[in-house]
């Protein structure tokens, strides 16, 4: 990971730990890591390659939610669940 | 919980647990169902045996734990066993792809590293839904489970019987193919993919 210390100055267009830094990345939108706030901050302000991955695969998360979990359930399964588990009784 | 130990529940605890902690999943449980079959009637029939299993086995639910997982991992567990064998449409594995992806350490980033969050955010149709139904079963899955689900990697890994590290690196995997598919639908929507652009 970059220690390179200075926010102000502009993001680095290589990143020469993608495999580390995506997989980091990943982790912390997957709610995987503590306190990782500070980390991510830094990582999105100095280097090019995590921020765009970052925003990439946060689009994706929320396109996915937002178009992929609106099947509609068929009306009368639940009901009729419960009919079979009365018969179970 | 003073009866931690008594786990044969009354009938009215059953009625309780069931409707209070099983029934409020039963969209997320369609959804999943019809996103592994693709069908609406094997999904509905997926998502009854799953409940139906779920009451039979209620005694060895722990009340108050996981409803979610719990039921989710019946519901991978009934696919697996029943319905890839007879499915109308036989989960088609392209194992070439499976193999590539499972058996290599290094993922290739960089090959969709010019798909850009702001065509991805264009994609108001089907196409990510498109993207994600093209995957193979266990790509699909885990990305129904951490995105569409919000599971944790921990309970991914209990659903799935995989360990956590499997459960990480697959999903990764998963991630990138379904990039290449998005990034086969922005160049047909006209984003110039390779095009810098400043943020």
């Amino acid at each position: 990971m970059d220690k390179m210390e200075g926010a102000s100055e502009p993001r680095k267009t290589q990143c020469q730990e993608t495999g580390k830094c995506f997989e980091l990345l990943e982790s912390i939108l997957d709610g995987e890591i503590d306190n990782s706030k500070e980390v991510l901050k830094e990582k999105l302000a100095k280097c090019q390659p995590c921020f765009e991955h970052f925003h990439l695969e946060q689009a994706i998360r929320d396109v996915l939610k937002k178009k992929c979990t609106k099947q509609k359930l068929p009306p009368q399964l639940a009901e009729s669940i419960r009919s079979k588990i009365q018969e179970l009784k | 919980m003073s009866d931690d130990k008594r786990r044969k529940y009354s009938e009215a605890e059953k009625t309780a647990i069931f409707d209070g902690e099983f029934m409020p999943h039963i969209d997320s449980m369609y959804n999943f169902g019809y996103r592994l079959t693709f069908d609406e009637d094997d999904a509905k029939d997926l998502v009854q045996d799953t409940y139906l299993k779920a009451y039979r086995f209620i005694n060895s639910f722990e009340k108050g734990t996981n409803a979610k997982a719990w039921l989710f991992r019946i519901l991978k567990n009934s696919f697996i066993n029943e319905y890839r064998k007879k499915s109308k449409q036989p989960a088609k594995v392209d194992y070439q792809e499976v193999e590539t992806y499972y058996n290599s350490d290094n993922v290739n980033y960089q090959q969709t590293s010019d798909l850009r969050a702001e065509s991805v955010k264009d994609m108001l149709g089907d196409e990510i839904s498109n993207a994600l139904n093209s995957l193979a079963v266990d790509f699909r899955t885990v990305i129904i489970l951490a995105d569409l689900e919000g599971f944790t990697y921990e309970e991914m890994s209990k659903i799935l019987d995989i360990p956590i590290g499997t459960v990480r690196s697959r999903l990764h995997r998963a991630r990138n193919l379904l990039k290449v598919k998005l990034k086969g639908y922005a160049q047909d929507m006209g984003y110039e993919t390779e095009e810098e652009e400043d943020l």
